[in-house]
């Protein structure tokens, strides 16, 4: 199975399963995450394909994670776990990978310092 | 020549950002752009060396870390807007990131993946978008002190520019980064691709043996020193084609990157049907043997 064409069709269906979780039309999303009303309906067809950004308006939009829409975990407030490095990581210098690894912790503290603040 | 740029979309993708962002001069700072965006920025230590950029995500939050072992603004700026592009590009979730959650980069036109040279392009579009870049060129003049001019202009690496440069200009010109005696890779404008007969200068070509540049390379000093030099040319010893024409050869060392920058300007081209004439005369003189 091809991959990317996989996480394209993860991402649809999980699109529309929290855009159903929350009750909204199509329309009403695009309008909430400030998209062209057509841009859903694009999205949960995999005929676009979205950047980070539109991800994580989209997460906003619906008060689901990115990784809920990205399949990696099946709550949709969830975060996923430990986390797992690039499949280049290897041939990063040590000095790369530690820099990586503790600006990821930074990041998943700011991750947890917002889920309970309810931002 | 045939003449398609398959990275237009993400130039023109590196424009729409700034333009929705409501910015009208130049330099754009892609750090506070970043940073407005809700992506925590950091610097690198300046001891550490390896990767130009890094694009990570943690649940819904987003950092980029950046290079500052090269002590160049310009440099510092291409590695966070090719970040940048690699979070706003569509299509970029599933290549940068795959299974994980972090991306590496190394920014600035040598790599070869498509991905990776998507996000050079958008940087390029990004930091000196054309509606600001062009109005900016008309009173910078020509040849290497206009990149230079426009560099500090921009805040943008003197490569990144010249590059920039031959995609947003009317004139028959090229860009060439050189390191010793090879070539690696060649930037001609549009209305350079145009002439009659020219051909691509292949990545790991050789240098023309009479160019000021292949001269310049032998000194690796003069490169460290970021020395210049300039010369006269000819058009048909860097590209071919049937036609020997005069050309401005300006060259500088890029300093510690190791490498050279060549700009090369055809400010002379012979009209095309000057050109034909002249073949018709040389033609009718020839003496043919039946």
């Amino acid at each position: 199975m091809n991959p990317s064409s996989s996480t394209t069709q993860i991402f649809a269906d999980r699109l529309r399963a929290a855009r159903e979780l929350r009750q909204l039309k199509q329309d009403e999303l695009a309008k909430r995450a400030g998209f062209q009303a057509s841009a859903i309906s694009h999205f949960e067809t995999g005929t676009r394909k979205p950047s980070f950004e539109n991800l994580r308006r989209l997460a906003d939009a619906l008060q689901v994670t990115t990784d809920y829409l990205l399949g990696r975990v099946d709550d949709p407030t969830g975060l996923s776990g430990a986390d797992t490095l690039h499949r280049h990581f290897n041939l990063l210098t040590s000095d790369d990978r530690e820099i990586a690894e503790s600006f990821l912790k930074m990041l998943a503290d700011k991750a947890r310092g917002r889920t309970k603040t309810g931002e | 020549m045939k003449d398609s740029d398959p990275y237009i979309l993400a130039s023109m993708a590196g424009e729409k950002a700034v333009k929705e962002r409501g910015i009208t001069s130049l330099p754009i700072d892609p750090i506070q752009i970043a940073r407005d965006l809700g992506i925590t920025v950091i610097p690198k230590p300046a001891e550490s060396k390896g990767v130009s950029g890094m694009l990570l995500r943690n649940g819904d939050e987003y950092g980029i870390a950046y290079a500052t072992h090269i002590k160049n603004v310009g440099f510092q700026h291409f590695s966070v807007a090719h970040e940048l592009g690699h979070f706003l590009l569509p299509g970029h979730v599933d290549a940068v990131l795959g299974s994980s959650h972090v991306h590496e980069s190394r920014a600035g036109f040598t790599s070869g993946e498509r991905f990776e040279m998507e996000a050079d392009h958008f940087a390029a579009g990004f930091l000196m978008p054309k509606s600001l870049f062009v109005p900016a060129m008309r009173s910078a003049g020509d040849g290497l002190s206009a990149i230079e001019s426009l560099k500090t202009r921009c805040s943008t690496s003197l490569t990144a520019t010249a590059i920039r440069f031959t995609q947003c200009t009317l004139d028959p010109m090229a860009i060439v980064v050189s390191t010793g005696v090879q070539i690696d890779y060649c930037f001609m404008s549009k209305a350079l691709k145009e002439v009659d007969g020219i051909d691509w200068i292949r990545k790991r070509a050789y240098l023309p043996k009479n160019s000021a540049t292949y001269a310049f390379n032998q000194d690796s000093d003069r490169v460290q020193c970021s020395e210049k030099a300039e010369d006269t040319s000819d058009l048909q010893d860097w590209f071919g084609g049937p036609h020997r024409i005069e050309i401005m050869e300006e060259v500088i060392g890029l300093g510690s990157y190791g490498k050279t920058l060549t700009v090369l300007t055809a400010s002379n081209l012979p009209d095309p049907e000057d050109v034909e004439e002249e073949d018709q005369l040389i033609d009718s003189w020839t003496p043919r043997f039946r």
